[in-house]
C-alpha cells in the first residue's frame, strides 16, 4: 500500500512504533518539514482501511522548519525524536490531556486525532540533523549531522550533552547503537565507518578499506546492528566496483563478508528486531539449528533486499519497488511486517509468514542466550516471562488480578479523561464550554497598563497535563531538590522495556545451509484512497458565493503576500499620523534585510526568519544543595561573621604553636589541645534570626547597661511579635535558638539555656572551654567547643545525649575543616568534613559513624533506577538528604558503567543500597530509613536475593508468638516494623519467583491481625 | 519551537454592519508560561495597492499566560471609514490577526473581507461616494491563511548564556545560528528601548 502527507514530497523516514499501533514517517512538508503519525491498523487489515471511523493520519506536526531526515521512536515508546535540515532535533511525547483538534488555518477537515507536543529542542548541530537513534536502555540519544559530529544527548536530562564525537571528516549520515549499549557506529561521506565505545566516548575502530571507492552520491547512510550484537552491516560500501552492504564483525571488526547484488549504491540496511530459528518440521529430525538474524537491504536502484543471515542468497529481492531511492526501513516489533519509504513520497508495506523467516525465538531464549554470551543476567523477569510462571497460591492470584484490575482502572480512568476531554463540549469548573464561550466577552477581565494600553487577562480553559513529567523534565528551572529523583525515577519506566530489545546470540550461521523456500513476499493491501490519506494543499480559491465582484480577483494577489509578510511590533495604540515614519522604517528595513542576504542564504531554505539559537535552558541543579539546606535549615541573617552558625561553615583546625597567639581572659584558658576550633570574638551587638514562620529573632546587645560600673550584656528574644528580654552578666559571644529554646555562649565560658518565653531553664552551663559553635534543634541544645569536643544535650529532659565526645579521631587529618553542622531533630550531631566526608555520632555506641562521603565509589557505581518508585517517593528529605544532597550523579555514573559486568553493579548498588539504610537508621530518620529500606527491598526483589530479602521479612515480623524471652523491638526509628512489613509485601509480590516467600509472611501477618 | 500555538479564531457576529465592531474568540495553547504579555493586533487593510492604508483597528495585551490552553475575545472598533480610499471601499480586501511576542510576530491570521451592499439596489448602482452606512462585512472566516514565523521565544540573557555554555571547539560553525535577523534581535531583547512612534509598516 501507499501512503503520503503531501503527494510527491518526498519521505525520508518511517519507523514504527514498538508497540505496533502507529508508525511515524519524517519528510518535506509544504514548507516546512513534516512529522507525521499514522495508525498502523488501516495497512494491516483491510477491513480497517475501509473503516471510515478508523482514523488512518493520527497526528501531523510541522514543527520543524526544513525537511525531516529522521524520525525514530523511543524503545518504550514513549518519546518520538525527529531530526532535520533545520539542524534541530525534536523530542515529542504525546499529550493525553487534549482529544482530538484540527491544526487551525490548516484547510482541510482533518482533526489530529492523538497530540503530541514537542517537549524538547535540541540544539547543538551547526548542520542538517541526518539521523537519530535511541541507544537500547534510552537513556542516550544520539544524533549525527552534516557538521561531521555525532552528539550523544542525555535522554534522562535534556538537553544535556554527554559528548560531542569528532573525528569523521564528512558528512555523517547514519548512525546505529551495539544492542547491548556497549559501541555506536556512525558512517560518513568520508568513507569511513565508525565504532565509538560508549564507555568514554571515544574512537573504538574506524573502518575504511570496504568504502574506499565510494562516492558521496548517497542522500542516507543508514547503517544497522543485529539484534544478538555479533554483526555490523554498513550502507554503501564497495567491492570490485559493485555496490554493496558490509558486514563487519564485532569480533577483531573484521570485513569479511558482505550483502551484494544491488545495482547502485546502498542507502539503509536495518534488522529484523528478532532472532529466528529454523522451523521445526512434523516428522523430521528435530536437529537443532542455529539461530539466525534476518535483514532488510534497500537501495538506491529503488530495490528492496532481504537476507538471512544462514542463507548466501537473498531470501526476497522486490524490484523496482519504488519510483525513487528507498530512504528508510522500520521492521515491525514482531519481526514479520517491514516498512520501507522512498524519495517518491509513498511508503510500502511487506508482510512475511513464519514459514518464510523461521521461527523467533522467545524472550526467554532470548535471554538465555543473552546471558550466556554478554554475562549479564537477566534477574528482572520481563513481562514475557512471567506470564509462563505457574501462580501457585490464591493469595497470589488475588494479589495479581487486584494489580492488574488497579492497572485496568487506571487505564479506564484515562480513557475516560481522553474521552470527556474530546468531547467538543468541554466542562471546566463545571461550566460546558459553549456557556463560557457566551459569556466570554463579558467575563473576560480586562484592565488598562499603566501607559493606559489594554490588557486582557486570558481565560484559561485547559491546563497541561501535570502528571507529565516532561514539563519538569525538559524545564531549564530547578522545581525542587527533588528533580534529579523524578528524572530518575521516570527513566526507570522507560528502562523495563530494555529487557525484550536486549542481544541475543547466535551461532555461528554460515554452516546452516539447509535451503529455505523463497517465497516471495507480496506488497500486501491495496493502495489506500489518495483522498483519505492525503492532505490537500491550501486551495487558494474562495467561494464565489461570497466573492460577489470577480473584478477583484486581480488584487487578490497583491493580497497573498500580506498574508505572510510579518509585522514589526507597534507599541501604543493605532497612529494615524506616521505614515512617512513607517515608509522610513520600511526603507531601513529593506536595507537590514539586503545586508543580512548573503546570511539568510547560508540558513536553510525556509522563508520564514529562522533562529537557531541554539539555547539551552540554563543549568540545572547546581543550586540544589543549597536550596535544600535552606528549606530544612532554619535561616538565618545577620551580620557575616556570625554565619557560623549558617551552612557552609568552615571551622579551621589549628595546630597548638598558634594556640598562644590568640589572646584570651584567664578564665577562658583550655587545657592542651591537639585540635583547635576558632571561637566567635566578642560583639557590641548582633541579631540572629532563628526561623522565618514563625518570625523568631534574637537580638543581643554586649555591654549596655551599667549598674554600679558593672556592665551587663542584654538578650532579646522576638517571636512573632511577643518580645522577652534578659541580661546576662558576661558578654555574649554567640546565641542560637530553636522553636523551644533560646541558648547562649558567654565569654565566661558559660551556656545559658532559655525557654521561648525567656525563663531560664538551668544555671549557666560551664563549659571545658570556650565555645565555637553553638546549636539548637528542638529541644537539643549542641555546643562545640574551641577544644573540638562536642556535647548535646536535651534540656527538657535534662539529659546528656553526647557527652563532651571529641572530634579527634574525624579531624584526625591535618587541613581538615568542619564545613557543615547539623543537630537532628532526635539530638543526634552530624559533622559533614571538607573532604566530603560526613559522620555522625552514635549515643547509644559512642561511636562517630561515617554517614556520607562525596567521593563514595559505590553511589557512583550503584545503578538502582530500576528499583526507583514512583515519582513522589523520591521527594523523600530529611538529614541524610541533606548531608549527602541529591544528586543525579549516581544515575548517570550508573548509565555510563552499563556495559561493566552485570555482577559488580549489583554488588556496589547493594552495597550503597544498605549503606543508605543504616545511615538513615544511625540517623534515626524514620522517613528516609523507611524510603531507602523499601528501595532496598524492591531492589533485592528485582534483582532476586532470597537470603537477604528473607532476613529483612524475618526481622520486620519478629516472633509471631509472644515469648517473653524474646529481644525483638516491634518498632525501628518510630515506625512500627509489621506495618513496614505490609508495605514490602506487595513489592515482594511483584516477582512472581519470591511467591512463597510472599505467601509464608503475607499468611503469617494475616494470623497477627486475627489475633 | 513556538511556546504559543493558536488553535481556533473564531469569527463571531459575521456578517455584520460595516460599522460594528470586529470580534475574534482567539483561543491558543501556551506550552511553557510566558514572562512577557503577548500582544494581538488587528490590522485592516484599507486598500490592496498599498500599506498605507493599513489601519492597526486595536492592539491588545494578553497575560499572564501561564501554560495551558486559553481564550479571550479580541474586539476592536471598525475601521475609519474616511482613510479608505473610495475605489477600495466596496470589495474584497484583508483583515489581519497578529500577534507579537517580545516585538517578534509568530503568527499572522489572514481573512478575506467582503463589503458589500445587501441592498440590491446599491448593488446594482452603488453611490459614487461609497455609503458606509449601508454596506455590509462579510469575514470569508472558512478560510483563514494563517503563517507562523519561528521566533526567539528565550530573552536574550539566555541565549548568550547558551553561548557561553557552549563546548568552544563547537565555536566555528556556530556564529550563523546566532544572526539576528531581519534586525529583529535587538528588539526582541530590549523592547522597552523601542521608540513609542513607531508604526507597524507591514
Amino acid at each position: 500500500m501507499c501512503c503520503s502527507s503531501f503527494p510527491g514530497k518526498p519521505i525520508f523516514s518511517v519507523d514504527i512504533h514498538p508497540d505496533g499501533t502507529k508508525f511515524a514517517t519524517g519528510g518535506q512538508g509544504q514548507d516546512s518539514g513534516k512529522v507525521v503519525i499514522w495508525n498502523m491498523s488501516p495497512v494491516l487489515q483491510e477491513d480497517d482501511e475501509k473503516d471510515e471511523n478508523i482514523p488512518k493520519m493520527l497526528c501531523q506536526m510541522d514543527n520543524h522548519l526544513a525537511c525531516v531526515n529522521c524520525v525514530r521512536w523511543s524503545n518504550s515508546g514513549m518519546y518520538l525524536a525527529s531530526g532535520g535540515d533545520d539542524k534541530l532535533i525534536m523530542v515529542w511525547k504525546r499529550a493525553t490531556y487534549i482529544g482530538p483538534s484540527t491544526v487551525f488555518g490548516s484547510s482541510g477537515k482533518l482533526a489530529n486525532v492523538e497530540q503530541w507536543r514537542c517537549v524538547s529542542i535540541l540544539r547543538s548541530h551547526s548542520g542538517d540533523v541526518m539521523d537519530v537513534a535511541w541507544s537500547p536502555h534510552d537513556a542516550w540519544l544520539a544524533s549525527c549531522s552534516v557538521d561531521n559530529t555525532v552528539v550523544i544527548w542525555n535522554a534522562v536530562k535534556f538537553p544535556e550533552i554527554l559528548a560531542t564525537l569528532r573525528g569523521h571528516s564528512g558528512l555523517v549520515k547514519g548512525l546505529t547503537w551495539d544492542p547491548v549499549g556497549k559501541y555506536i557506529a556512525s558512517q560518513a561521506d568520508d568513507r569511513s565507518l565508525k565504532v565509538w565505545r560508549t564507555l568514554d566516548w571515544q574512537l573504538e575502530t574506524s573502518i575504511t578499506k570496504p568504502f574506499d571507492e565510494c562516492g558521496g552520491t548517497t542522500h542516507v547512510l543508514r547503517l544497522s546492528w543485529s539484534p544478538d550484537g555479533h554483526y555490523l552491516v554498513s550502507a554503501h560500501a564497495m567491492n570490485n566496483s559493485g555496490p554493496t552492504a558490509q558486514i563487519i564483525e564485532r569480533e577483531g571488526w573484521k570485513t569479511n563478508m558482505d550483502f551484494v547484488g544491488h545495482r547502485k549504491a546502498v542507502t539503509v540496511v536495518k534488522f529484523n528486531p528478532k532472532i529466528f530459528k529454523k522451523k521445526q518440521k512434523n516428522g523430521s529430525s528435530t536437529k537443532p539449528s542455529c539461530p539466525y538474524c534476518c535483514c532488510a537491504v534497500g537501495s538506491k536502484d529503488r530495490s528492496l533486499s532481504v537476507w538471512l543471515t544462514c542463507l548466501k542468497r537473498p531470501l526476497v529481492v522486490i524490484h523496482e519497488l519504488f519510483d525513487k531511492s528507498i530512504m528508510d526501513i522500520s521492521w515491525t516489533l514482531n519481526g514479520l511486517g517491514i516498512l520501507v519509504c522512498s524519495m517518491d513520497g509513498s511508503v510500502a508495506f511487506l508482510d512475511f509468514s513464519q514459514d518464510e523467516l523461521g521461527d523467533p525465538l522467545s524472550e526467554e531464549e532470548k535471554s538465555r542466550i543473552h546471558q550466556s554470551t554478554y554475562g549479564k543476567s537477566l534477574a528482572i523477569m520481563t513481562e514475557a516471562q512471567l506470564s509462563t510462571a505457574v501462580i501457585e497460591n490464591p493469595e497470589m492470584l488475588k494479589y495479581q488480578r487486584r494489580q492488574q484490575q488497579q492497572q485496568l482502572d487506571q487505564k479506564g480512568a484515562t480513557a475516560r479523561e481522553t474521552a470527556s476531554a474530546s468531547s467538543v463540549t468541554g466542562v471546566v469548573n463545571g461550566e460546558s464550554l459553549e456557556d463560557i464561550r457566551k459569556n466570554l466577552l463579558k467575563k473576560q477581565v480586562e484592565t488598562r497598563t499603566a501607559d493606559g494600553r489594554r490588557r486582557i487577562t486570558p481565560l484559561c480553559i485547559a491546563q497541561l497535563d501535570t502528571g507529565d513529567f516532561s514539563t519538569a523534565f525538559f524545564n531549564s528551572i530547578p522545581l525542587s531538590g527533588s528533580l534529579a529523583g523524578t528524572m530518575l525515577s521516570s527513566h526507570s519506566q522507560q528502562l523495563l522495556p530494555l529487557d525484550p530489545s536486549t542481544p541475543n546470540s547466535f551461532g555461528a550461521s554460515k554452516s546452516c545451509t539447509e535451503p529455505v523456500a523463497a517465497t516471495s513476499a507480496r506488497p500486501a493491501g491495496e493502495s489506500v484512497s489518495k483522498d483519505s490519506m492525503n492532505t490537500t494543499s491550501t486551495p487558494a480559491a474562495l467561494s464565489p458565493s461570497v466573492l460577489t465582484t470577480p473584478s477583484k480577483i486581480e488584487p487578490m494577489k497583491a493580497f497573498d503576500s500580506r498574508f505572510t509578510e510579518r509585522s514589526k511590533a507597534t507599541p501604543g495604540a493605532p497612529s494615524l499620523t506616521s505614515v512617512t515614519s513607517a515608509a522610513v522604517e520600511r526603507l531601513k528595513e529593506q536595507n537590514l534585510v539586503k545586508e543580512l542576504r548573503p546570511r539568510d542564504l547560508l540558513e536553510s531554505s525556509s522563508d520564514s526568519d529562522e533562529k537557531v539559537p541554539l539555547t539551552k535552558p540554563s543549568s540545572l541543579s547546581k543550586r540544589k544543595l543549597e536550596l535544600e539546606v535552606e528549606t530544612v535549615e532554619k535561616k538565618k541573617k545577620g551580620r557575616p561573621r556570625k554565619d557560623s552558625r549558617l551552612l557552609p561553615m568552615s571551622l579551621s583546625v589549628q595546630s597548638p604553636a598558634a594556640l598562644t597567639a590568640e589572646k584570651e581572659a584567664l578564665c577562658l584558658s583550655a587545657p592542651a589541645l591537639a585540635l583547635k576550633l576558632p571561637i566567635p570574638g566578642p560583639q557590641r551587638a548582633f541579631t540572629l534570626q532563628v526561623s522565618s514562620d514563625p518570625s523568631m529573632y534574637i537580638e543581643v546587645e554586649n555591654e549596655v547597661t551599667a549598674v554600679g560600673g558593672v556592665k551587663l550584656s542584654r538578650l532579646k528574644c522576638t517571636r512573632e511579635g511577643k518580645e522577652w528580654e534578659t541580661v546576662l552578666t558576661s558578654r555574649i559571644l554567640t546565641a542560637a535558638g530553636s522553636c523551644d529554646v533560646v541558648c547562649v555562649a558567654c565569654e565566661k565560658r558559660t551556656l545559658s539555656v532559655f525557654s521561648t518565653c525567656g525563663r531560664r531553664l538551668l544555671p549557666p552551663i560551664l563549659l571545658p572551654s570556650p565555645i565555637s559553635t553553638l546549636h539548637c534543634t528542638g529541644s537539643y541544645v549542641m555546643a562545640l567547643t574551641a577544644a573540638a569536643t562536642l556535647s548535646v544535650w536535651d534540656v527538657h529532659r535534662q539529659v546528656v545525649v553526647v557527652k563532651e565526645e571529641s572530634l579527634h579521631s574525624i579531624l584526625a587529618g591535618s587541613d581538615m575543616t568542619v564545613s557543615q553542622i547539623l543537630l537532628t531533630q532526635h539530638g543526634i550531631p552530624v559533622m559533614n568534613l571538607s573532604d566530603g566526608k560526613a559522620y555522625c555520632f552514635n549515643p547509644s555506641l559512642s561511636t562517630w559513624n561515617l554517614v556520607s562521603d562525596k567521593q563514595d565509589s559505590l553511589a557512583q557505581c550503584a545503578d538502582f533506577r530500576s528499583s526507583l518508585p514512583s515519582q513522589d517517593a523520591m521527594l523523600c528529605s530529611g538529614p541524610l538528604a541533606i548531608i549527602q544532597g541529591r544528586t543525579s550523579n549516581s544515575g548517570r555514573q550508573a548509565a555510563r558503567l552499563f556495559s561493566v559486568p552485570h555482577v559488580v553493579q549489583q554488588e556496589t548498588t547493594l552495597a550503597y543500597l544498605e549503606n543508605q539504610v543504616a545511615a538513615a537508621l544511625t540517623l534515626q530518620s524514620s522517613h528516609e530509613y523507611r524510603h531507602w529500606l523499601l528501595l532496598y527491598a524492591r531492589y533485592l526483589v528485582n534483582e532476586g536475593f532470597e537470603y537477604r530479602l528473607r532476613e529483612i521479612c524475618k526481622d520486620l515480623l519478629g516472633p509471631v508468638h509472644c515469648s517473653t524471652g524474646s529481644q525483638w523491638e516491634s518498632t525501628v526509628v518510630g515506625l512500627r516494623k509489621r506495618e513496614l512489613l505490609k508495605e514490602l509485601l506487595p513489592v515482594i509480590g511483584q516477582n512472581l519467583r519470591f511467591q512463597r516467600l510472599f505467601t509464608e509472611y503475607q499468611e503469617q501477618l494475616d494470623i497477627l491481625r486475627d489475633k | 519551537m513556538a511556546k504559543v500555538s493558536v488553535l481556533n479564531v473564531a469569527v463571531l457576529e459575521n456578517p455584520s454592519p460595516f460599522h460594528s465592531p470586529f470580534r475574534f474568540e482567539i483561543s491558543f495553547e501556551c506550552s511553557e508560561a510566558l514572562a512577557d504579555d503577548l500582544e494581538w493586533k488587528i490590522i485592516y487593510v484599507g486598500s490592496a495597492e498599498s500599506e498605507e492604508f493599513d489601519q492597526i483597528l486595536d492592539s491588545v495585551l494578553v497575560g499572564p499566560v501561564p501554560a495551558g490552553r486559553h481564550m479571550f475575545v479580541f474586539q476592536a472598533d471598525a475601521p475609519n471609514p474616511s482613510l479608505i480610499p473610495e475605489t477600495d471601499a466596496v470589495g474584497v480586501t484583508v483583515v489581519l490577526i497578529t500577534c507579537t511576542y517580545r516585538g517578534q510576530e509568530f503568527i499572522r491570521v489572514g481573512y478575506y473581507v467582503n463589503n458589500e451592499y445587501p441592498n440590491p439596489e446599491l448593488r446594482e448602482n452603488p453611490p459614487l461616494k461609497p455609503d458606509f452606512s449601508q454596506l455590509q462585512r462579510n469575514i470569508l472566516a472558512s478560510n483563514p491563511r494563517v503563517t507562523r514565523f519561528h521566533i526567539n521565544w528565550d530573552n536574550q540573557e539566555d541565549r548568550l548564556e547558551a553561548i557561553e555554555n557552549q563546548d568552544p571547539v563547537l565555536g566555528c560553525g556556530l556564529p550563523l545560528s546566532y544572526t539576528p535577523v531581519k534586525g529583529l534581535g535587538h528588539q526582541g531583547g530590549i523592547p522597552s528601548l523601542l521608540p513609542e512612534n513607531s508604526m507597524d509598516c507591514i
